[in-house]
């Protein structure tokens, strides 16, 4: 197997099993330099190129397996890696609407800073006006829907990070979807207030599993790039 | 070889061998700084060819060690070849110790029970 070969196909199962791409990089750039330095060794045992070739792929072993050695090494790593259970399942029933919430009122002061410079009178004189009203009900349903999506990407970016399977990134979305879909944000004139509701609300709903979506369609696509770079 | 003994042994006493081939590498690197095909070379050599990592073994316990930031990376040319040299870090001294002392404890534990068979 040319060198070409064995680190494009560690390349390859790497980016199928999820290693981020920095990673990535570097594991098969330092795996390409082991390559060389035991290449170089049989070279001066006074081997034949090919030989010394073939030689350094046996001693290095399966890409494959390798691949998978690396991987379990990076999960071990980190907390959420070797905790995914905890992590991705039962984490987020706690964490999601605290962190929501939290987001939200980020969110909103934020808002409030920027179209009010923190004027409370200004804030109540804007309830009384139907237009300005409908304003700040739409830039409250906007700070709902960034504030689920950043839970949602926070849990994403957490499984990229620590190389865990795809499903349990899946599995987190889907309970911060959950969460979307009954928890609410409202105001009204001189009132906010945020609490359960049994009536579903589908776009918050829909938010984290489109999230989920494109992150598996795009890792999807990335492993195609790599398969078909590999099969030319 | 080292990954053989410790999945043979890891039923009766995965704390103690699950540290070997991580007090192996932090051995070699606290007396210098080194890049995975050396350290695989001299694990080999200076344990008389006993013990060997399997080539591509050697990274997941680097990085694995990197992460728990007992080592230290840097990529560096060397005589027009680029590579990626590991040296020890504080944590990781303390580590060694702690390794160390555990190793002793044991062996020294084995060695008794061993003379003792053999009295």
């Amino acid at each position: 197997m040319p060198r070409t070969d064995f680190t494009e196909q560690l390349r390859r199962r790497l980016v199928e099993l999820g290693c981020p791409i920095v990673q990535v990089r570097r594991l098969v750039q330092e795996v390409a330099d082991h390559h060389e330095d035991l290449k170089q060794a049989a070279l001066s045992e006074g081997l034949s190129e090919t030989d010394a070739e073939s030689r350094a792929n046996v001693q290095l072993g399966d890409p494959l397996v390798l691949a998978e050695h690396l991987m379990a090494a990076l999960r071990r790593s980190s907390w959420w890696g070797r905790h995914f259970l905890i992590g991705f399942c039962l984490l987020p029933l706690l964490a999601v609407p605290v962190l929501w919430t939290l987001f939200l009122m980020l969110g909103l002061s934020l808002e409030f800073a920027l179209g009010f410079g923190w004027d409370w009178k200004k804030l109540h004189v804007a309830t009384d006006n139907p237009v300005a009203f409908h304003h700040l009900v739409l830039a409250l349903h906007g700070a709902d829907y960034v504030a689920i999506a950043l839970v949602t990407l926070l849990f994403c970016w957490l499984a990229r990070r620590s190389g865990v399977s795809l499903k349990w990134m899946v599995i987190a979305c889907a309970i911060c979807s959950l969460y979307a879909s009954f928890v609410y944000a409202r105001i009204w004139p001189h009132n906010f207030e945020v609490g359960i509701t049994w009536t579903p609300q589908w776009i918050e709903a829909a938010i984290p599993l489109l999230i989920a979506g494109a992150i598996y369609a795009f890792r999807r696509r990335t492993t195609q790039c790599f398969q078909e770079k590999v099969a030319v | 070889m080292v990954r053989g003994i410790v999945t043979a042994m890891k039923k009766t006493n995965p704390s103690f061998l699950n540290g070997v081939p991580e007090l192996l590498v932090l051995r070699l690197l606290s007396r210098r700084e080194m890049y995975g095909y050396q350290i695989v070379e001299e694990i080999r050599t200076q344990t008389g060819e006993t013990l060997s990592f399997g080539e591509g073994c050697i990274y997941p316990y680097l990085h694995y060690l990197e992460a728990e930031k007992q080592v230290s990376s840097q990529r560096r040319e060397v005589e027009g070849r680029n590579r990626n040299y590991y040296k020890l870090t504080a944590r990781g001294r303390k580590r060694l110790e702690e390794l160390t002392t555990e190793w002793k404890r044991v062996t020294t534990g084995v060695s008794l029970l061993m003379e003792e068979q053999h009295a």
